[in-house]
């Protein structure tokens, strides 16, 4: 059995079967945003606040719980992966991301943050599940955004690689750079089960792991590219062919 | 009187916002560090009279900020207030020889509470 294997046995199985790192992952990943929403209902409880601060707090409260309902579907997702058949199919990248882009700008406006796709003069297509593809770009936004430096857009981007056979989607983030440790430790979280808090106190690294697996369903990869100024979060996938045809 | 200045080390942002709220309703002056690269820097600026701490940090925990603030003789003394989702697996004795002070639990505790931890280590 293969590392990535076993690694899906425990997150997949884990989740199902009790494995406990897992679900001290994935609870641990969900701890963050519902204790944020509690100290936010607790202050509008309070009152004493102006009309724009409550609308801002509540404004906090709704994007706050969509970006954890999006990891508990991740979550799920990624826990069926075997029992579910998922067409792979030609995807033009640049519509999807600029589906992704309309749909996180208010959470990143939210932030006082921008996310923009880089534009593309030749359109490319790559063979990919619309949905699974979308849940790993939406990952590496979301932790672009909570990484980042504040005054930086994150940017999205397309590249083909290889003659174009293979199709780069990745996200820029610009922030502190990675100490070499930190660089170590994410390259793990590529194909490593997320572990316990108490083994990887800086993150479970739950949200990678899961797009490791999604990308694996779709014959692709992840990665990270290093830069000084912060890093991109990648996705390899084949490039379609029936765009030749055309 | 100069107000006392609460640094406040949180890599999530609109947690961090909250507690400034409220620590400024009670009449401390804020100031806000992401990471621990920039809670070091704020700390040579800003000479914050307590450090209020997150553990799970961006890049680095809140334990190698805790050992470089440890290294010099005037930021060892600054009192730290830890406050975080794991405090139920620290304990205050463990972390005592790091200035820490106090513990806060954030999925457990009320808007307030920063500033009763603040004010009891003072």
């Amino acid at each position: 059995m293969s590392a990535k294997r076993e690694a899906h046995e425990q997150l997949g199985g884990g989740l199902l079967e009790g494995n406990i790192p897992s679900l001290v992952a994935a609870a641990h990943e969900l701890k963050s945003p519902l204790a944020l929403m509690r100290q936010l209902s607790l202050m509008l409880e309070a009152g004493d606040l102006s009309v724009m601060e409550s609308q801002r707090m509540l404004r906090q409260i709704s994007l706050t719980s969509e970006r954890a309902l999006r990891l508990t579907s991740d979550l799920t997702r990624s826990a069926r992966l075997d029992d579910a058949m998922f067409n792979l199919e030609p995807i033009n990248p640049q519509q999807l991301c600029e589906d992704i882009v309309h749909e996180l700008t208010p959470l990143f406006n939210a932030y006082g943050r921008d996310v923009r796709l880089l534009p593309r003069r030749h359109p490319l297509l790559l063979v990919a599940n619309r949905d699974l593809l979308r849940r790993i770009i939406m990952n590496f936004s979301d932790n672009a955004l909570h990484y980042a430096n504040s005054n930086a857009a994150i940017e999205i981007q397309i590249k083909a690689l290889n003659d174009g056979q293979t199709i780069r989607l990745g996200v820029r983030d610009y922030g502190p750079a990675l100490s070499s440790d930190m660089w170590r430790t994410l390259q793990g979280k590529l194909t490593s089960a997320p572990q316990s808090v108490h083994a990887r106190p800086q993150s479970s690294g739950l949200g990678l792991y899961i797009s490791s697996q999604f990308a694996d369903a779709m014959h692709g990869k992840i990665g990270i590219t290093r830069h000084r100024d912060g890093a991109t979060f990648y996705v390899d996938l084949s490039a379609s062919h029936q765009l030749s045809l055309l | 009187m100069k107000k006392p200045l609460i640094l406040i080390v949180e890599d999530d942002a609109w947690l961090a916002e909250q507690q400034a709220r409220v620590l400024r309703q009670a009449g401390y002056e804020t100031s806000f560090a992401p990471h621990a690269i920039a809670a070091i820097e704020a700390v040579d600026d800003v000479h914050p009279d307590v450090i209020m701490l997150d553990v799970l940090l961006t890049g680095s925990t809140a334990f190698a900020l805790l050992n470089e603030l440890q290294s010099y003789g005037d930021t060892g003394v600054i009192p730290i207030v830890l406050c975080t989702n794991l405090a139920a697996d620290i304990k205050l004795d463990d972390v005592r020889p790091y200035g820490v002070k106090r513990i806060l639990d954030k999925a457990t505790m009320a808007p307030d509470d920063v500033v009763a931890a603040v004010r009891s280590v003072l």
